[in-house]
């Protein structure tokens, strides 16, 4: 049985409203990325994958199997929504002992997956506490739990960092890693420091359509000589931000180091080219595909 | 196991907890004050003799003086309603009084001079009321033919009247039990139902009204929940099969809720056992009878709980319930014992004899229990296919008026 | 300016939450002459489809206030805005009794053109029971942040009305029909005291949460 995820040709609409057009994909054992805008579409194709919507046109087999096969789907998918909450009133290994029921684990077993699961995420000592005295982050790690609770060999997390604190988040990170290493994670995000902390291999979306798919390192090297800085009076920054895509800033005094995306050399004082990062790479490739970015003005 | 869990779920509910509580009090301000003491024989009651001629006579006597007044006493939904008729319906009502009597229209003007005239004043008109010594009735007419007639007869009162066809044995071949009548029905209490057969179907009859509305709320709140703390998808993305998690949801709603009832029906024995003594009661009669009576209410009224609020919402699901029991609980507030046919969602018998009524219509009450298990089944499996619909993403709930409608419910 | 927002945001409220409820409520009124009769009844009669069917409208009313904003997500958008959710809570409410009001007193007037011998009591005396059904049900949903708890405290009370009686005392919702009206100012105290504990109660539990 091949273990990749392949989508071909997958459209899908809410009502009138098409929401993913002509969706191609493969996704590979590992970690795997799907970078884009809020609203770009992500959670409707992650919901898609996770047997939890329709698609209207085109053909999805999740290691081998059809996605119309919703049973064995969610037999060997976990899932984490972007939004979830748990039975307020039951304790953290009692929610997780509840859904592990539900994914057909005998109870014996689940306890002893429940224990050691608890304490991969670092939730050991509030087993007995109510999900409702459990902080967000705390909340976001139970979610992990309960998607990785009877072992999948797909993990679907949609927007797992959003509302983490810094520390959580790199946890949250080398966590997501660690399972990466036997099944495929796919990860959807509008961070990118999530995906370049993590992820070899990405998808860029946006208006439901896939923009760009590769690695890390080609989407660097695409960027290449796309990237300047330059080292500027504050009082310009208005207008460099009114005429490049600014991605990122230093200042120093009344100097200030700014960091464009620009097709060609920039009209602007002693403009030096600098490798790509991620955010630049990810900027670069939505202008350079259209996309309509105003970068900066944050 | 899931079942327990789902169990440990519903008994941690508020929403159980009000209705234990409902369905003790239920039992200790109803049932447990009537049977506190030892049953004697019936000496008030009555019986419905049956007896077509009784019946026609006083039918066709009690219209008579409702035309002659032109006033009639009607009970649509249990409560009074005072029908005045105009010219061309009083006209139906004669045309149909002439068939049953065989007198001529002038004829049955003139009862009006014989009739026993009284003032009855209602508060806001003064009539006059007539009484009725004796009526004739038509030599030709025979009690299929007179049915019919009290059929139009009620359909012109705009229903609910005394005349329905349903209802004419009630109302008017109602006999006061003889003293020998009254001792056989006691000793029916004491042999042939070793006293908690009828104690069970008195106890049954109160737990029955309770348990026609009541378990519809748990079952709501229950299905409600994960919609309500957003842990659907959680739900939806788990292996299970939706007919396997439906339907071990509706059965830890059923015993559970089954389990404080039988606990009422344990204390309703001990009871029985203190009043009447061990030895001359039947100890499983408080249980069977209690138990295929009462359980198919649990089921329909979670069934329909369950189904409703998968589909639109909790109000909508309450609603529903509450009007299909209201309702008929209404409709029958006359009748309080041998009147339960084959649909009968909440079955009546508020009294401790006519065992002779209740085993009359033993195959309607054993065909309506039956019924109200499949009936519940099958809204248990509509709610399998709605809740694996909307898992699937291929149902999105209820929308009225379009998209931005005034009755939206996401799934 | 507050109460131009007020306004618009009463507008908009009812439009997306409570319009079904609102219809529900016209639908309960409109079935009062198919179940029961209106025409000519005399004082006491009269009462009867007033008292027994206009707690209905209460419990459709004024049990849902808190639902829209179940979702704790929605609560705490909802809370974080200028205008006090409270104070949203409170407009619902009114509007809820406002529109209670309008249909008693149509309802009331539709019978005395049918004939039957109503007065500006039996207007007070319906919408005070009315209003008395709801609060149980607004208050039970405000403290058990639960609306379908609502309901069935409500529907329980409104049964026990019809299997106790006057038993009630001072709760009795249908005693104009038997004729004593003395109750109503009871019923009137506890319809302001519950709905006011309701918000205040529900202040104290999302603060808490």
């Amino acid at each position: 049985m091949s273990d990749n995820i392949i989508i071909k040709g997958v459209n899908k609409s809410y009502g009138k409203k098409q929401v993913l057009f002509d969706i191609d994909l493969t996704i590979e054992k590992g970690m795997f990325g799907l970078l884009g805008r809020n609203g770009a579409g992500k959670t409707t194709l992650m919901k898609t994958l996770a047997a939890l919507h329709k698609k209207n046109s085109g053909e999805i087999t999740v290691c081998g199997v059809p996605i119309e096969n919703a049973a064995e789907i969610r037999a060997m998918t976990g899932y984490l929504p972007q939004e979830f909450s748990m039975y307020p009133s039951m304790r953290t290994d009692e929610v997780l002992c509840y859904l592990g029921t539900l994914s057909g684990i005998p109870s014996r077993e689940c306890k002893k997956r429940v224990t050691s699961l608890l304490r991969r995420v670092d939730l050991i000592e509030h087993r007995h506490k109510k999900i409702k005295e459990l902080s967000g982050g705390m909340k976001r790690r139970l979610g992990i739990a309960q998607a990785i609770l009877h072992d999948p060999k797909v993990l679907i997390v949609d927007e797992p960092t959003a509302g983490l604190d810094p520390e959580e988040r790199i946890r949250f990170r080398n966590l997501m890693c660690e399972l990466a290493e036997d099944r495929i994670v796919l990860l959807s995000t509008h961070i990118v420091g999530d995906i370049e902390a993590t992820c070899e291999q990405i998808a860029i979306m946006d208006s439901g359509k896939i923009l760009w798919r590769g690695t890390v390192s080609e989407l660097l090297k695409e960027a290449e000589g796309h990237i300047y800085t330059v080292n500027v009076a504050k009082r310009f920054l208005p207008q460099i931000k009114k005429e490049y895509i600014v991605t990122g800033m230093l200042a120093q005094n009344e100097y200030i180091t700014v960091r464009i995306v620009s097709d060609a050399e920039p009209d602007l004082p002693n403009p030096v080219q600098t490798a790509p990062d991620l955010e630049g790479a990810y900027m670069y490739c939505l202008r350079s595909r259209g996309c309509d970015v105003c970068g900066g003005d944050e | 196991m899931l079942f327990l869990k789902e169990c440990k779920k519903v008994i941690f509910s508020l929403t159980f907890w009000i209705y234990c509580l409902i369905v003790v009090l239920d039992f200790t301000s109803q049932y447990y004050p009537d049977c506190r003491k030892a049953a004697s024989p019936p000496y008030d009651g009555y019986k419905l003799s049956e007896d077509h001629g009784r019946i026609m006579e006083g039918a066709v006597k009690s219209l008579a003086e409702g035309y002659l007044a032109n006033r009639y006493i009607c009970y649509p939904l249990g409560f009074y309603k005072a029908v005045k008729l105009n010219e061309k319906e009083r006209g139906q009502i004669e045309e149909c009084l002439e068939e049953l009597t065989g007198l001529s229209a002038a004829e049955i003007s003139a009862l009006d001079e014989s009739a026993e005239k009284y003032g009855v004043y209602d508060g806001l008109h003064e009539y006059t009321g007539y009484t009725i010594e004796s009526i004739p009735l038509s030599d030709t007419l025979t009690y299929e033919r007179f049915t019919e007639l009290m059929g139009k007869v009620d359909d012109t009162l705009g229903g609910g009247s005394d005349f329905k066809p349903d209802d004419l044995v009630f109302h008017f071949s109602k006999e006061t039990l003889t003293k020998e009548e009254a001792l056989k029905e006691y000793a029916d209490f004491t042999d042939k139902d070793r006293i908690t057969g009828a104690l069970a179907r008195l106890f049954s009859d109160y737990a029955g009204i309770t348990l026609g509305i009541l378990p519809v709320f748990v079952a709501a709140a229950l299905t409600a929940a994960d919609r309500k703390r957003r842990m659907t998808e959680l739900v939806y993305s788990r292996r299970i099969s939706s007919f396997r998690l439906i339907f071990t949801r509706f059965a830890a709603l059923t015993v559970t809720m089954f389990v404080p009832v039988l606990l009422t029906m344990a204390a309703a024995l001990i009871q029985a056992v203190r009043i009447y003594g061990g030895s001359n009661i039947s100890y499983a009669a408080m249980f069977t009878v209690p138990s295929f009576w009462l359980i198919p209410n649990i089921m329909e009224a979670a069934a329909a709980g369950m189904l409703l609020t998968e589909l639109i919402s909790g109000g909508a699901a309450i609603l529903v319930q509450f009007v299909l029991w209201f309702i008929p609980l209404l409709k029958d507030s006359g009748m309080l014992w041998g009147n339960i046919s084959r649909f009968t969602l909440i079955c009546r018998h508020n009294s401790l004899f006519y065992r002779e009524q209740f085993i009359t219509h033993m195959g309607a009450f054993v065909f309506s229990r039956i019924f109200y298990i499949l009936i519940s089944l099958i809204l248990v499996l509509l709610t399998v296919l709605v809740y694996e619909l909307k898992r699937g993403g291929r149902f999105n709930g209820v929308r009225l008026f379009g998209e931005s409608g005034i009755l939206r419910r996401k799934a | 300016m507050v109460f131009g927002c007020l306004v618009r945001a009463a507008y908009s409220d009812a439009k997306h939450n409570y319009l079904i409820h609102y219809l529900l409520a016209v639908a309960v009124v409109l079935s009062i002459p198919m179940l029961f009769g209106v025409n000519d009844l005399d004082a006491k009669a009269a009462a009867q489809p007033l008292e027994l069917m206009m707690p209905f409208t209460g419990i459709i009313l004024m049990t849902p206030v808190f639902m829209p904003e179940q979702d704790e997500n929605i609560r705490d958008t909802v809370r974080a805005k200028k205008m006090s959710y409270e104070l949203v809570c409170l407009m619902r409410l009114l509007m809820a009794a406002a529109v209670m009001l309008a249909l008693t007193g149509t309802f009331v007037l539709f019978m005395k053109y049918c004939g039957s011998d109503v007065s500006f009591r039996h207007f007070c005396g319906a919408a005070v029971s009315a209003a008395a059904v709801g609060s149980i049900g607004f208050f039970t949903a405000a403290v058990s942040d639960n609306t379908i708890v609502g309901y069935m405290a409500a529907v329980i009370y409104y049964v026990m009305n019809f299997l106790l009686k006057s038993r009630l005392g001072m709760f009795y919702v249908f005693s104009m029909s038997s004729g004593s009206f003395s109750e109503k100012k009871w019923l009137l105290l506890i319809a302001v005291l519950l709905s006011a504990a309701g918000l205040i109660g529900r202040r104290y539990r999302t603060n808490m949460m």
